[in-house]
């Protein structure tokens, strides 16, 4: 059967008012649409150039069933590489990390540069009658269709046609520099941590993109234990929402009153990396600190790359630490989901800093992270209850902050520093907005 | 390991041996506060992310990067955490059961403290609700044990995943 039509439009009608109806979270048909007509065409992250420093460097990842090696070439560009031999489409390069400055297809041998170019190729004379029968010159693993890189940050889309990355990330490149350039040094990668999760890839994205309103309950288990630095987790409430561009993200008010170095000295970045934070940052990225007193915390980039920064406390001295993590959803199937699971610490930060940051990394989030542990039970447990028939009787109310007139129920934040659109309070408005860009893709059927 | 293990008959790797078995008994009783009394207070608990390489890489584990490396602060905080009343992911408990082999006893460099290197295979098996396909964790450790006063204690764990990718929801439990 195939799934389009009618049946398409009315799932995505009631997505985009905000009642979603429970089944997209474990159909296969949807899984299905969000291969063809989501991922083969979104920007999706796959890798950091801080994994890949040095010429032969190389990482190999996925876009759902598709490998790409993401390789430094010897002239130190990033190469972007779909894993499949051009003879008989073995995967060419089966570890997951490394160094090399040639990849060799185990089957007939066919080698390739580190910049993909096909360069040996067994028996060529004897096998093909040389270049008459196989032209070897111009031939290489098949590139990326589109790559882009910002902030060290390497994108590729697997559609050709894509628009340029900078147009795509527009307002949000704003937010993501205050996870990925605290300093002109730019983030350092470690990991990542991966494991499988059965859960859809969507939930834990429209997690991170908006759901302030979990903190208060799931995650109340560290705030008993003093682990959080904030005293009480119904705090999340007094945080912003903003939707900018394709990007949507969660922030902590901070305390009144700071400036820009107190309110970093709050959340515990040390005096050393304030000046250089002061100096990465444009004037309006400053004000959002300094003059709306906001922190950022979770946020997703659509699709799948989600980013989190929080601050929680790490020794019985009650030293407050804070971490960065970038995680990616990788969807395995509509009931599986791979976590990828990075720490990201600015590149010029004091070897100190780096310690108590990877070990309020570990305690929050990751594999086993404290915060993380709980987010993952509940995802799961959605995820089995869609896969049944009474799930599509059901629509989950994303409605959260708008009236029955779908108005929202304040108005936007007048004084927030940042592009795009923010409210205070709790609210499903970056739900909806990750959602609605979700819908638009599934409803193309080019 | 270049020395050799110490003979199945020796005190002490007996001793070695009823430690591990007696700490595993303790996770799958989830008495989890009865398991922090056997880690020293300058405990290390490792457990490096593995991963993928090709067979000269010469490493295949991350040097940087871990699923844990915790000191007995972060220990005690997730203990605490799991007896709260909201550690949802433990609640309700899985059922697990830690299967514990191979153990080989080595005494460590003659120095002033009586340490033992104990090396184990551990197998996890993790059923959490009625009707998931249960987790299988295998791992191999490496332990310091240190005699005190009050017998054997953990002093260090090396935790040596065999899977690059794990298959089991979370690290809510211990190796």
């Amino acid at each position: 059967m195939n799934f389009a039509g009618s049946q398409l439009e009315a799932v995505l009608a009631d997505v985009r008012r905000g009642m979603i109806p429970a089944h997209v979270y474990g159909d296969p048909q949807i899984f299905a649409l969000e291969r063809d007509r989501l991922f083969a065409r979104s920007w999706v992250f796959l890798a950091h150039e801080s994994e890949i420093p040095d010429p032969g460097d190389y990482v190999v990842r996925r876009v759902l069933a598709d490998s790409f090696i993401v390789a430094r070439d010897e002239s130190g560009a990033v190469r972007v590489m779909f894993n499949m031999c051009l003879h008989r489409g073995m995967q060419v390069c089966r570890a997951e990390m490394g160094n090399a400055s040639h990849f060799r297809c185990p089957y007939h041998a066919w080698t390739y540069r580190n910049d993909g170019s096909l360069t040996g190729l067994p028996f060529h004379a004897e096998a093909y009658g040389g270049e008459d029968g196989f032209p070897r010159e111009g031939q290489s693993l098949l590139p990326a269709p589109a790559m882009g890189i910002h902030n060290g940050l390497i994108f590729i889309s697997l559609d050709p046609g894509a628009p340029p990355l900078p147009e795509y990330l527009g307002d949000f490149a704003f937010y993501l520099d205050f996870y990925t350039r605290q300093s002109p040094a730019g983030v350092e990668l470690r990991g990542p941590q991966r494991w499988r999760v059965k859960a859809n890839w969507k939930i834990g994205a429209e997690n991170f993109a908006g759901d302030s309103y979990h903190t208060p309950h799931t995650h109340a288990s560290v705030v008993d234990i003093g682990l959080f630095r904030e005293p009480k987790a119904s705090k999340r409430k007094e945080g912003a929402l903003y939707v900018a561009g394709p990007g949507v993200g969660t922030t902590y008010k901070l305390p009144p009153g700071g400036d820009f170095a107190s309110q970093l000295r709050y959340v515990g970045y040390p005096d050393a990396m304030i000046p250089a934070m002061a100096a990465s940052w444009s004037a309006g990225q400053r004000a959002l600190i300094a003059d709306s007193g906001f922190m950022v915390s979770a946020a997703t980039l659509f699709p799948n790359l989600s980013l989190v920064h929080n601050w929680p406390q790490i020794d019985e001295r009650g030293t407050v630490a804070p971490f960065i993590s970038l995680r990616q959803w990788q969807p395995v199937s509509e009931r599986e989901t791979e976590v990828l699971s990075w720490f990201a610490v600015d590149a010029a930060a004091p070897e100190a800093f780096k310690r108590d940051s990877y070990k309020a990394y570990l305690m929050c989030f990751g594999s086993s992270g404290m915060f993380e542990q709980d987010d993952v039970e509940n995802w799961v447990s959605i995820t089995e209850m869609a896969a049944g028939s009474m799930a599509r009787r059901l629509r989950l109310n994303s409605r959260m902050g708008l009236t029955s007139a779908g108005q929202p129920i304040k108005p936007p934040l007048a004084t927030f520093a940042g592009p795009g659109v923010a409210y205070q309070g709790f609210g499903e408005f970056n739900q909806r907005h990750w959602l609605r860009q979700w819908s638009d893709h599934l409803e193309d059927p080019r | 390991m270049t020395a050799r293990p110490l003979p199945y008959g020796d005190p002490a790797h007996q001793a070695a041996h009823q430690f591990l078995v007696e700490e595993a008994a303790l996770l799958d009783a989830a008495d989890y506060s009865g398991w922090l009394d056997l880690l020293c207070e300058d405990i290390r608990y490792l457990m490096p992310v593995r991963v993928t390489t090709a067979r000269g890489a010469g490493f295949d584990s991350l040097a940087d990067m871990g699923h844990f490396d915790e000191d007995m602060y972060a220990l005690r905080k997730r203990v605490q955490r799991l007896a709260t009343d909201h550690a949802w992911t433990e609640d309700p408990p899985s059922r697990t059961r830690h299967f514990v082999t191979n153990v080989r006893t080595f005494r460590n460099e003659p120095g002033a403290r009586a340490e033992f290197l104990v090396e184990s295979a551990v197998l996890l098996f993790r059923s959490r609700g009625d009707t998931r396909e249960a987790d299988l964790v295998s791992a191999g450790r490496a332990d310091l044990l240190r005699e005190t006063g009050a017998g054997l204690r953990l002093a260090r764990r090396e935790i040596t995943v065999d899977e690059a990718v794990l298959r089991t929801q979370n690290l809510a439990v211990f190796l």
